[in-house]
């Protein structure tokens, strides 16, 4: 209980700070602030490349809701906008990432408990790791059990009719 | 209707373990290093307390088995071509008993029965219709997605609840899918299987090797540890992400979900437990939405465009 309260309140300290950091975006390229989400729409504002805006959590297909910093909400294509400052390098000197490229230095550390990924492994709660699938025992049984789980070509078309789900005939994309 | 932005807590579900994820990738991302001190040692016990846990199991593989299944991995020497249906089926079941072994089946049917029901409708628009298709919800918290030769995906429970609405799932099931059909993965494990590290592989994970259970292959199960801990070829994973797209638009579903979805991955921190195994095993989401926008350009947004529906909408709604 107090466990949980102590973890309400940090959220509640950091969280508004790091959402309007995920928030903040930049226009990749001059385009023009949509009043709904199509092309044709009106433009409500002519924005230059680097304009800093916040993006919100309405989306339509390629389309993103976003604010300007003069207050401004509208549409763009969710291509012509990027996280404001994040260069989209590689992730470099990841623990994980370097112990990888030589798998072994997972399995050379004998039956001690594998590390966590990097330091940043907090309260015990991390997704799953390639440390976990290096010391993972198989298990046929549970494979058995989740092919239970299948549906047929039948289920899936009611599924699909119910969903309003209708295949189209798409060409394949090119290879850039 | 409205949806619930990627980043937002959700009102409807709430609770300790929404709030501990929080806190987790808060405390990832840097903002409470005198926090993370004081906790390395709960870390340290749950560790101890899991590997403590794990079960032990029965004697290795009987020597007549292990020649049986060791013909797998001698397949891996030919065409892949010369690798039937049965044991390509044979190969995943395998792979995917190592994911299962890392992670359990996430505990909710009408979840498994839902991303069933969504994935095979969308593998009924690929060439391999026929398929014995199986996807399953991985219980973890973190970010991820995997597939197995023969039909096999899995997604993990933190993805699915990370999903603003079906086509982002639709388009990640899709990606995987797509490795299935493009043989990646068994590209992948035939490529270091003929580059003399195999009998390294084995031979460092032999302390592990001890607990494989009878009738599977230790040096299929070492190659199949060895690929999704490091990873397909980037230009697997671009080729995924493009024909992916294409799927998702095939099955009726709207073709930006996957690229929604680059855009969460895009503001994740590397070193972020939840994400670090998905961002150390893909190229990075920027590079991977630029690949998709020059594939795409316009072509396919007059296919999309209708506000989506989400994973608990659709659940709400699935009939028992």
């Amino acid at each position: 209980m107090k466990f949980s309260n102590v973890c309400g309140m940090l959220i509640a300290l950091v969280a508004a700070a790091v959402l309007a950091q995920t928030d903040a975006m930049v226009t990749r390229r001059p385009l023009e602030l949509r009043e709904t989400p199509d092309d044709g729409a009106r433009s409500l504002a002519p924005l230059a490349a680097q304009t800093p805006v916040t993006r919100l959590a309405g989306r339509q297909g390629a389309w993103v809701q976003i604010r300007t910093a003069q207050g401004t909400t509208g549409w763009v294509h969710m291509f012509e906008v990027g996280p404001a400052g994040a260069p989209a390098a590689a992730p470099s000197g990841n623990a994980a990432t370097s112990a990888l490229r030589g798998l072994t230095g997972f399995f050379d550390k004998g039956s001690a408990p594998a590390p966590s990924s990097g330091t940043t492994s907090v309260i015990g709660i991390r997704g799953l790791g390639a440390e976990d699938i290096a010391n993972a025992t198989p298990n046929p049984a549970l494979v058995s059990q989740a092919e239970t789980y299948r549906a047929d070509a039948e289920q899936a078309r009611r599924f699909a009719r119910d969903a309003a789900l209708t295949a189209r005939d798409v060409p394949a994309l090119p290879a850039p | 209707m409205t949806m619930t932005h990627p980043h937002r807590p959700r009102s409807t579900r709430p609770g300790l373990q929404h709030a501990l994820l929080l806190a987790a990738a808060l405390l990832a991302t840097g903002w409470a290093p005198a926090l993370r001190a004081q906790n390395i040692d709960v870390n340290k016990a749950l560790n101890l307390f899991q590997s403590m846990a794990r079960p032990t199991l029965p004697a290795p593989a009987a020597p007549a088995n292990e020649a049986r299944t060791d013909d797998l991995v001698k397949l891996l020497s030919q065409s892949l071509s010369d690798i039937d249906e049965a044991k390509e089926i044979e190969i995943g079941r395998q792979l995917a008993a190592i994911l299962l072994g890392s992670r359990p089946l996430y505990g909710d049917m009408a979840l498994q029965r839902y991303v069933n029901r969504l994935g095979r409708w969308i593998s009924l628009q690929t060439a391999r219709p026929g398929l014995p298709w199986t996807f399953a919800v991985l219980d973890d918290a973190g970010y991820n997605a995997f597939a197995a030769p023969g039909g096999y995906v899995f997604v993990t429970k933190g993805l699915v609840d990370r999903c603003a609405d079906e086509s982002e799932l639709a388009g990640i099931l899709a990606h995987e899918i797509t490795h299935i059909i493009s043989k990646h993965h068994l590209k992948a494990i035939q490529k270091t299987a003929r580059s003399g590290l195999l009998t390294q592989l084995v031979s460092s994970q032999l302390s592990r090797n001890a607990n494989i259970p009878a009738g599977l292959s230790a040096q299929l199960i070492s190659l199949g540890r060895d690929v999704y801990s490091k990873g397909l070829d980037q230009a697997d994973e671009y080729e995924a992400d493009r024909n992916g797209v294409v799927l998702s638009a095939r099955a009726g579903l709207d073709p930006y979900g996957l690229a929604a979805v680059l855009q969460q991955l895009r503001t994740a921190a590397p070193d972020n437990p939840m994400f670090s195994l998905t961002l150390s095993t893909h190229p990075p989401a920027q590079a991977r939405l630029d690949q998709m926008e020059s594939a795409m350009g316009n072509r396919l947004d007059a296919l999309s465009g209708k506000a989506g529906v989400t994973v608990a909408q659709r659940l709400a709604r699935a009939p028992k």
